[in-house]
């Protein structure tokens, strides 16, 4: 009896190692292997506000390629399509509906993603265009031949916005004490709304996904922006009638000045 | 320097809005047009959302039609009986042009009818402007008319307009404002530069009683669209509106004194200029090939 419970409790002990040791090889590896580090990650809206500049940086296995991803979470656009009417004008010929779309999405990778992973893992991390093309619904847009179309466009437009952009040139590597150290600065445009980002950074080794690390950019309006923003949004009229009394008082106000000065003629 | 814009989330430097603003101001008080066909465009070419611009632009023309109406007021050339007879025609006729605007949304091509109205109503007005200035063919155009004015003169409710020096039925003005106010909802627009060519050629005011009076009549418009804009669609951008005003409150009074020192024929060639010149934009506009085929959706 004590022989056949010491072998049970060894059984159950080995069996709980085992689940320890797996769950280490993906969460707890990307904790203590893989790391991520965002210098800004905390960007304010005030009154001077240009864009900002965000980097990343962290350590990671040497010989792994690395992927980083900024997106916001998923959302959906409407947009107008321009199309041709009666053969040669060009004008909106209705909307496109965009669902699932992030509204900012930046992709930059070690080398050309399509070189360092598999279509597979691609289309699970949603990491490239080609994949996100799969992921966003696009309606009405049917047939395969359409949505190539309107989904190139949404990217052009995204791209001209300045809230998509893909580069695999933008990640330094460094081999410190048996470690890559990897460094990315970014411009943070400031078409970015305010909202909450995920960064993260994915190691690739062999065209997979080995490890992730993730960490987060807040971007909140404050001061004299947040106070207008909010009450254009929550108090219209009083917003309303505030602009024009304004533009009266300017209207007025100048008209004056110019009646002074122009007492001379 | 730049400034970060609240409601259309974006970044500009302020020399540019003031810039603009100060030249669309020049244009307002000098020909009394308020100059969001000039104004809009360029603010969405700019990056700013599209009903943002368009709303915005309603309050900076608030600041610059002010400006403009004192500047024209202080030396008599507001006609303001004539200024409330035509907008209470553009209030009613606004009403028709939105409910205009809904059926054709309904049909589908709204989009088209609005871009071919703009073109014609544009090209239409600009030629015959620039026409009429070059030849000045006032004489026969006095024999044309007398078989109208005959008519006009025997409508009700005769009114004189002093300022203006002219006599008309009320309902002349108040009809034709209507007019003009279906195709400035339609068009979207403050429509000034057709009221302008309506009060010179079918209502023969003076063309610096003109000016002060388009004025007067558009900041009324532009204060209703601006709190519209502000109380149902959220779209007005306080401190774009400012920068623009900073300019173009600058710009109406420095107009209204080059306008006075030009002759009224000099001064509908150089609009009508201007009006064919962005007549000529909006067709190259749509014949060539945008360089994206999405852009915003208006509306929320």
């Amino acid at each position: 009896m004590k022989i056949s419970n010491f072998k049970s409790q060894i059984s159950k002990f080995i069996i709980v190692g085992i689940m320890l040791l797996s769950l280490m090889t993906y969460s707890g590896a990307a904790s203590a292997e893989l790391t991520i580090n965002a210098n800004h990650d905390y960007i304010t809206i005030d009154f001077f506000y240009n864009g900002s500049t965000v980097s990343v940086s962290g350590s990671s296995d040497t010989g792994t390629d690395l992927i980083i991803k900024i997106t916001a979470s998923d959302g959906h656009e409407i947009l107008k399509q321009k199309g041709k009417a009666a053969g040669f004008l060009w004008m909106n010929m209705g909307t496109l509906k965009f669902e699932h779309a992030p509204n900012l999405y930046f992709i930059h990778s070690t080398k050309k993603i399509d070189k360092i992973l598999s279509k597979e893992d691609m289309n699970n991390y949603v990491i490239g265009y080609p994949a996100l093309s799969k992921y966003i619904e696009i309606t009405p847009a049917s047939k395969d031949e359409e949505r190539t179309k309107w989904f190139g466009e949404f990217i052009r437009y995204k791209e001209a916005s300045k809230l998509y952009a893909s580069s695999s040139e933008q990640i330094n590597t460094t081999n410190e004490n048996n470690r890559q150290k990897y460094y990315m600065k970014t411009d943070w445009p400031y078409q970015a709304p305010p909202g909450e980002y995920l960064v993260t950074v994915y190691a690739v080794k062999d065209k997979k996904i080995i490890e992730k690390a993730e960490t987060k950019v807040l971007v909140e309006q404050v001061g004299i922006i947040k106070m207008l923003s909010g009450m254009a949004a929550n108090n219209g009229a009083v917003y309303g009638i505030i602009s024009i009394v304004i533009a009266l008082g300017a209207g007025f106000g100048v008209g004056m000045v110019f009646r002074k000065g122009g007492g001379a003629h | 320097m730049y400034l970060y814009l609240p409601v259309a989330l974006t970044s500009i430097n302020i020399i540019i809005p003031i810039g603009l603003g100060l030249v669309v101001g020049l244009l307002s008080g000098l020909f009394g047009v308020g100059g969001g066909f000039l104004m809009t465009p360029l603010l969405i070419m700019l990056g700013i959302p599209a009903t943002v611009a368009a709303a915005t632009d309603s309050n900076q023309i608030v600041a610059a039609s002010t400006s403009g109406t004192y500047a024209h007021w202080k030396v008599g050339n507001v006609d303001f009986k004539m200024g409330v007879h035509l907008l209470i025609g553009g209030f009613i006729g606004g009403l028709f042009g939105v409910q205009a605007i809904k059926i054709l949304k309904e049909m589908g091509n709204a989009d088209f009818v609005i871009k071919m109205t703009y073109v014609l109503m544009l090209g239409i007005v600009g030629t015959y402007m620039f026409i009429e200035s070059i030849h000045k063919v006032e004489e026969a155009k006095q024999e044309k008319e007398s078989g109208v004015a005959k008519l006009l003169r025997s409508l009700p409710l005769q009114t004189r307009y002093e300022k203006s020096g002219v006599t008309h039925s009320a309902v002349i003005p108040v009809v034709f404002g209507g007019f003009v106010g279906i195709l400035a909802a339609i068009m979207g627009v403050g429509g000034g530069f057709l009221m302008v060519p309506v009060m010179v050629y079918i209502l023969r005011m003076p063309m610096h009683v003109v000016v002060g009076t388009s004025l007067f009549q558009i900041l009324f418009n532009c204060i209703e669209v601006t709190f519209l804009q502000a109380y149902t669609n959220h779209n007005v951008d306080f401190i774009l509106a400012v920068l623009l005003l900073l300019g173009s409150t600058v710009g109406a009074q420095v107009g209204a004194v080059f306008g006075r020192k030009l002759r009224g024929e000099q001064l509908k060639i150089i609009l009508a200029v201007i009006v064919l010149v962005v007549t000529v934009k909006i067709i190259f506009e749509l014949t060539l090939t945008p360089s994206l085929l999405l852009s915003q959706a208006g509306g929320h």
